[in-house]
């Protein structure tokens, strides 16, 4: 038992070290994610309190925040220098994509608010 | 100076193949757009079927009165009392294409009509699925292979079936939309940008507008991304690929007013959210292994799997909770008639009753995709040699299209491209080993040198040729299974074939580890080019006749040839002429379902009930009208409000697809909702008939009266040539219904309803009387008749 809770204690600290080693802009991008999952789980939790009419604008709202973060995670993926695969696209055509795929979200998600 | 007149000429050769393969491309679409064009020059430019008449009806409603109003519109000219919401009931994505096409071309003065851009806007989008299956094929084995699968597809006659000159349907935009949303998938894998996955959701969202099979893509994709999982070959593209696809997938179609909430509520969509949280919680795995030791990494694998289990097992039982409380499980009836074949024939007999939704025989895989039927095996064969994402995806969507194709025939369309760009990977292999060997054989012949052979040949090669050389040559462990798996398949092809590939692993198993080119006799590999290129002429053939032949009957005009010329039937767009220029605008026309849509669009008179079949209580008040006696038909139609009843017959002429010969769906369908109609009634000895020993009930019900009356007048004997038989009751007439036109081949026949007689005459008074009795139709009528 005692090794256990040894052991998940080991467990915590290592993966707070290993964390604390990523560079910067990608923690910006990790704290973007959880903000937009944060706020997908608070409306969801809303929805459940009040009840879920109009569907169309909770779909929207809670489907535009994990859109971000999908597209934020995709965004990380692509910047991340220790990524072998992405190693020779630029960060500037990343953000460029990350912009792009966010404006036809942010579009449709308009246009279905309702 | 050597090495750059060699890669001087390397360049300008792919340069000069890249000229090539574009006019090669723009041949492929101009045989895509020509072939189906049989119909517009043996009959004339006229759109076919039932379905598309709907379709062309909703584009005239689009070009006439525009998007605002279309989005809008409730059509009350159909399904009379009732209306049907065209706005949220259609796909609005073949109508709006065309209508798009049709602005497009007037803006810019070129003046087509509505109807001839509805008739070629199939053709038109084949030769763009054929540019798609292009791309598809280049991005899992290359261009060769691309052009082939391209120029295969153009022809294939699954797909020319489905998407002749005036068959507007939505198959005929949905397959582009399919191949084109398949194509963007691929590269979004195979490239990992984000701005293709983009793209790829904006292909998904069109294909969403446009059929209804768009559920097999929002399946496919999940369970490939399952496979890729599950066999190691989770990448960071795929987190890429899929991820975003999801999430502005689903948003896009419940845009789409047909689907709306479904895209979240439905079992169909409910895979893809499954392997979306699958997908994300591998991620994590993979991000956590990358940055702890391998011992911490087994202890958080023990942490979270203790408590996971359990957390996923109460989310697991409240779902299945959810889904298990609704009767059909969440899916719809069309797709668990798909899962369960029986399912349909069981519960929902308009499903079951449509020809196109019957399982195929086995003479309709080599009538629809003709060689390619056994070019298939040789192509996943292939693909497996080297396996890769887009590879294996290909083999995925082979082997779902084959199970879907053989549960419903109308869904071999979508075995179609699978098919072909197996069957273009394959003959493209074939032909790379062949003319390598040919090549090989015919240098060495003039190189006369033998040391120096070898090593020429290891550079002349093309670089697409020699990675797969290296592969076979160097790989011994592969060996045994390559070559049990090639005797197998060889089994099934011809004896040459089987000599080749025999041939083909006799030189590796000797060859060690030098780099020695594969290659074939030379004999062998000149004779066996010429069986191929003879192959594709045979299949070129086989697709022209079928497109002439088969496929391109617009069933609106029906031909016949007889040793006096030809004689053309055009008596159905007669009798709609006829209810157009002959009746009320407000007038209601009851007839069977199937021939809705054509008098919408073509009579611009309001129906009862059409293709739509989306209410089958209202089918089923037509279909027991028309197995009433001809006074209990007068009361349903009569509180319908309508007017006149149209009939099919294809007695005098022997056109087989008559009302009559549909009648035992009537029974069936009407007999679901009102159980006084029972089908054993209508049935002797288990057998339909209508002759002189068919039962009571048939004799008298309102259709047998309505095909057969006056019938006997024609030959004297009423032979019908359908059913090749005379009919049992011969003379009779009709009490509430009164002929008003039959047209020149007895096809179609309207008749009015009879009003309803001011005075009634009593009980006592009878056909004793005798002067307006009818005759031989007394049988069982023992109630009052009060129109004598």
């Amino acid at each position: 038992m005692a090794k256990g809770t040894n052991d998940a204690q080991l467990l915590v600290q290592s993966l707070r070290k290993a964390y604390a080693a990523t560079p910067t802009s990608l923690k910006i991008i990790d704290l973007y994610v959880v903000y937009a999952v944060a706020t997908a789980l608070i409306q969801v939790a809303y929805m459940a309190m009040v009840g879920s009419f109009p569907f169309n604008s909770f779909l929207s709202g809670v489907l535009s925040c994990v859109g971000t973060a999908v597209l934020a995670v995709c965004l990380r993926i692509q910047v991340n220098k220790d990524n072998k695969e992405f190693k020779d696209l630029p960060p500037e055509r990343a953000f460029a994509d990350f912009v792009l795929c966010n404006l036809v979200l942010h579009l449709v998600i308009m246009n279905f608010l309702g | 100076m050597a090495t750059s007149k060699v890669e001087g000429s390397s360049s300008l050769r792919h340069a000069f193949g890249g000229v090539l393969s574009v006019f090669i491309l723009f041949l492929i679409g101009v045989v895509a757009f020509s072939i189906r064009l049989f119909s517009v020059i043996k009959y004339e430019s006229v759109i076919h079927e039932f379905d598309p008449y709907f379709n062309y009806r909703v584009t005239q409603f689009l070009s006439k009165n525009g998007i605002y109003d279309f989005w809008n519109w409730f059509d009350d000219r159909t399904w009379y009392p009732l209306g049907r919401v065209i706005g949220g009931t259609v796909y609005p994505g073949l109508t709006l294409t065309a209508g798009t096409m049709w602005k497009l071309a007037n803006s810019l003065n070129i003046p087509l009509s509505v109807e001839t851009v509805c008739v070629f806007t199939a053709p038109i989008f084949s030769a763009f699925a054929a540019w798609a299956t292009y791309l598809l094929t280049k991005e899992v084995k290359g261009p060769g292979a691309g052009i082939t699968a391209a120029a295969i597809l153009a022809m294939v006659p699954s797909y020319i079936s489905r998407s002749v000159a005036g068959s507007y349907d939505n198959e005929a935009v949905a397959i582009f939309a399919l191949i084109f949303t398949f194509y963007l998938y691929i590269k979004t894998l195979n490239t990992g940008s984000l701005f293709y996955a983009t793209l790829n959701s904006l292909a998904y969202f069109y294909m969403v507008c446009s059929w209804g099979g768009y559920t097999f893509i929002i399946n496919l994709i999940p369970m490939h991304v399952l496979l890729c999982i599950v066999t190691g070959r989770y990448s960071s593209r795929l987190y890429i690929a899929y991820a975003p696809l999801v999430v502005l997938g689903t948003l896009l179609a419940a845009l789409v007013p047909v689907v709306g909430f479904n895209a979240v509520m439905t079992s169909e969509h409910f895979g893809s959210f499954l392997v979306f949280i699958i997908i994300h919680v591998v991620a994590l795995v993979y991000y956590i292994k990358g940055i702890l030791t391998p011992r911490l990494f087994k202890v958080a694998t023990t942490l979270v799997l203790t408590v996971g289990i359990a957390v996923c097992a109460v989310v697991v039982a409240i779902l299945v909770a959810l889904v298990a409380s609704s009767p059909t499980k969440g899916w719809s009836g069309r797709s668990l008639s798909l899962l369960d074949p029986t399912y349909a024939s069981k519960y929902i007999p308009i499903i079951a009753s449509v020809s196109e939704h019957q399982p195929p025989t086995w003479p309709s895989y080599f009538m629809d995709i003709n060689v390619l039927a056994f070019l298939v095996p040789a192509g996943i064969v292939a693909c497996f040699l080297p396996l890769s994402d887009a590879s294996s995806f290909a083999v995925l969507y082979l082997v779902t299209s084959v199970y879907f194709s053989g549960v419903m025939v109308r869904l071999m369309l979508v075995l179609a491209p699978a098919a072909c760009i197996m069957s273009g990977i394959a003959l493209s292999e074939a032909f790379g080993v062949l003319t390598r060997s040919m090549k090989f054989h015919i240098t060495k012949y003039f190189e006369c040198s033998h040391t120096e052979a070898p090593a020429k040949l290891g550079e002349s090669t093309s670089t697409e040729s020699s990675a797969p050389l290296e592969n076979m040559t160097k790989s011994d462990t592969t060996e045994k299974p390559e070559v049990a798996r090639k005797e197998k398949v060889a089994r099934r092809k011809q004896k040459k074939e089987k000599e080749l590939t025999e041939n083909a692993h006799v030189k590796p198993v000797s060859a060690k580890k030098e780099r020695r080119p594969l290659v074939l006799p030379l004999e062998a590999s000149i004779v066996s080019v010429f069986l191929l290129i003879v192959l594709g002429g045979l299949y070129v053939l086989h697709c022209v006749w079928a497109a002439a032949e088969a496929y391109s009957a617009p069933s609106i005009v029906l031909t016949s040839h007889s040793h006096d010329g030809l004689h053309v039937f055009d008596d159905f767009r007669e009798a709609y002429a006829w209810l157009r220029h002959n009746t009320e605008v407000d007038d209601k026309v009851a007839s069977w379902w199937d021939y809705g849509y054509q008098t919408t669009a073509m009579a611009n008179r309001t129906v009862i009930v059409d293709n739509n079949t989306w209410n089958n209580t209202h089918i089923a008040t037509v279909g027991t009208a028309m197995s009433s006696p001809e006074k209990a038909a007068w009361e349903i139609f009569n509180s319908l409000d309508v007017k006149y009843v149209l009939v099919v017959f294809g007695g005098l002429v022997g056109y087989p697809s008559d009302d009559i010969n549909k009648f035992l769906w009537m029974v069936r369908i009407g007999g679901g909702v009102f159980p006084h109609i029972k089908e054993a009634d209508y049935l002797k000895d288990g057998q339909y008939r209508v002759d002189a020993q068919a039962t009571h009930t048939m004799l008298n019900c309102l259709m047998y009266k309505l095909s057969y009356y006056r019938f006997v007048e024609t030959d004297g004997k009423g032979f019908d040539r359908v059913r090749r038989y005379e009919i049992g009751k011969k003379h009779f007439k009709l009490t509430h219904f009164e002929e008003v036109f039959t047209t020149h081949h007895w096809m179609v026949r309207i008749y009015k309803l009879k009003p309803q007689k001011n005075r009634i005459r009593g009980k006592s008074r009878k056909s004793k009387l005798g002067s307006k009795s009818t005759s031989s139709k007394s049988g069982g009528m023992t109630h009052k008749n009060p129109w004598n």
